[in-house]
């Protein structure tokens, strides 16, 4: 078999899930050429702590993946891309790819010059928002590719042409406008991973009227070496150590009003979370509220540790309130459901465990597909849908739903 | 435990809106949310499990389901789409029609409000009051209404209720106003109170 007689395969998104489909499609001699809609690849596995159960860093083993992508020259990646239309059919597909502009081009060697000659700031996209950043920026320390890019709101400036003038390589090009690309691909594989659903749409939950309420992605940041605190556990509102934790499980999920399915990744996630408090802040007390603990087959195991560490209160209660208080702490109140009694009970940092929405339910596949209620991609389609926007998954499952994409779209390829 | 499945399918099959207790996960977000929480003994999560044990003495006298003020809250916010307000409505329409009143002032109430709607097609805000005041006789009556003076000077307070809307012509009196076609409506409310008591018998 040789490359110059298979079509290349085309993967949208380059989360764990995307990465994987792709590694393994070019491994087994593919061409692949990767799509990603950030200015780089890693997704949201990059933006993460720890991994549960084994409370490893995310980091490690995107750098392998990286690594893997890096001496494979079958794999060709484009960042800040997406599809706008794809035609066609399994074996021939025409697809539209809009490429936005970086304004940096590859002589950049991530010195930071750039970054140092603006003085301009944008909300961090990589913390969520949780601090500024140049607007020049590397996203992050382990971006692929180690390139930096010009937010494009200063990219017809002065702060512009400062970045400029600081590169000594010539790397900044405000003159780009980005490219249309046009590919002839035998498979496609739809890899656009999930979002954090939005929080402030639980009015009852006042996400907007207090910093000192966090989601379960927002919080990863905050434990994370390279977030906005350098990994100490703070209120985002006042800096200080949080004393009483509370970990809001189905924010957002199991809820017909909201997303309607489990998220199936969230008990976990804070379990974890919980994890990261007792290691940094042992004094500090932490509660999870929850309607059942979905700890999902070997993950059981994690629960049961967590339970016997004797640190975490757990209380069988789904929040209906949260008021938020003069001193920035809030008051949260429901019915413990185990004991019957109505509660009410003060906290000082709160941790929203918000689900997994599709992004194909934020945006659809500009092909005739078909989706579930909940807006996931169903199975058997000319477009092949892989990780998050397929089900809620945690990141092992993604990598195994990775290798079966890879393995479809090659089936597909080969007709 | 010894659960009986008897009084749950009779709630199923016979309270307005009864089945749809069955998707009710326990979550618990409906006693929270309530703004009479801290009046009801066990709120609607509580009571649906009592339901679900079978506890049928237990449910059906107990106040708390005639304690809803139909505000709506538990309802919207039931992340299950429990129609949790007219599920509670439904029990006490249904302890009613039993014979069981699990709160006697709230049914009275009631018998004011609807007995005016059913007169004269309207409801009067004086009438309802007066009607209630005076169902057990007029010393009764009168001893009723001082005995809820501060309930009434805060609606004048608010401007919920005014001295002038007890007296004629701002008041509907009944047996006198009535809206056009009140035969009709009394027609339509007879034959909509026989489909119920065909419902719940």
């Amino acid at each position: 078999m040789t490359d110059e007689t298979k079509k290349a395969i085309l993967v949208v998104g380059g989360g764990m899930s995307g990465l994987s489909a792709a590694l393994e499609a070019a491994e087994a001699g593919y061409q692949v050429v990767l799509v990603e809609k950030n200015a780089y690849v890693g997704g949201r596995v990059a933006q993460l702590h720890q991994y549960f159960p084994k409370l490893c860093p995310p980091y490690c083993g995107l750098e392998i993946n990286f690594r893997r992508v890096k001496s494979n020259p079958r794999i060709t990646i484009h960042t800040l891309a997406e599809v706008t239309s794809i035609e066609g059919a399994p074996g021939d597909f025409t697809v539209k790819v809009k490429v936005s502009p970086r304004y940096v081009n590859d002589k950049c060697t991530a010195c930071g010059k750039c970054a140092d000659a603006v003085s301009a700031t944008i909300p961090n996209p990589f913390n969520y928002g949780l601090d500024q950043i140049k607007a020049a920026y590397l996203p992050h320390d382990l971006a692929m590719p180690l390139r930096y890019v010009i937010d494009p709101s200063i990219a017809g400036t002065d702060e512009g042409q400062k970045a400029a003038a600081a590169c000594p390589y010539g790397a900044v090009d405000l003159g780009d406008a980005g490219q249309e690309l046009s590919l002839n691909v035998g498979a496609v594989i739809w890899a656009a991973g999930w979002t954090p659903y939005d929080p402030s749409k639980i009015e009852y939950y006042n996400f907007d009227k207090s910093p000192n309420i966090v989601t379960n992605v927002q919080f990863e940041r905050l434990a994370a070496v390279n977030g906005p605190t350098s990994g100490a556990i703070q209120r985002p509102g006042d800096g200080a150590a949080p004393k009483k934790v509370a970990f809001i499980q189905c924010a957002g999920s199991r809820d017909e009003n909201h997303l309607p399915f489990c998220s199936s990744i969230c008990c976990l996630a804070s379990l974890k979370q919980s994890t990261y408090v007792m290691e940094k802040l042992p004094e500090a007390e932490i509660t999870i509220y929850f309607i059942d603990i979905r700890a999902m087959d070997r993950n059981e195991d994690f629960y049961t540790k967590v339970k016997a560490s004797n640190k975490v209160q757990f209380v069988k209660s789904k929040i209906a309130m949260i008021t938020p208080q003069a001193n920035g702490n809030l008051i949260l109140e429901g019915e413990n459901t185990a004991t019957g009694e109505r509660f009410k009970a003060e906290h000082d940092l709160v941790v929203l465990a918000t689900g997994m929405q599709p992004n194909t339910a934020l945006s659809q596949v500009p092909f005739d597909v078909t989706y579930d209620p909940y807006g996931f991609l169903t199975s058997g389609q000319a477009v092949i849908g892989v990780g998050t926007v397929r089900r809620p998954s945690e990141v092992v499952t993604c990598v195994q739903d990775g290798t079966s994409a890879a393995l479809k779209a090659i089936q597909a390829v080969g007709r | 435990m010894d659960y009986n499945q008897t009084f749950a399918k009779e709630v199923y099959e016979k309270v307005d809106s009864g089945d749809e207790i069955k998707v009710c996960m326990q979550c618990g977000v409906c006693g929270a949310t309530c703004p009479l929480r801290g009046e009801m003994k066990y709120g609607p999560r509580q009571i649906w499990s009592l339901i679900r044990a079978g506890r049928r003495d237990e449910v059906l006298n107990n106040p708390d389901i005639m304690l809803c003020t139909s505000c709506y809250t538990c309802q919207v916010r039931c992340p299950r789409g429990v129609p949790i307000m007219e599920v509670m409505h439904g029990l006490a329409h249904y302890a009613l029609a039993q014979g069981i009143v699990p709160r006697a002032e709230t049914a009275k109430f009631g018998k004011a409000f609807w007995e005016g709607i059913y007169d004269t097609g309207r409801v009067d805000e004086a009438v309802v009051p007066i009607k209630y005041c005076l169902q057990d006789g007029l010393v009764a009556g009168l001893k009723k209404s001082l005995g809820m003076m501060d309930i009434g000077l805060a609606l004048m307070k608010a401007k919920r209720m005014k001295p002038k809307m007890f007296i004629p012509p701002n008041i509907f009196i009944p047996g006198v106003h009535k809206i056009k076609g009140v035969k009709q409506l009394q027609r339509m409310l007879d034959k909509a109170a026989a489909i119920d008591a065909a419902k719940e018998a």
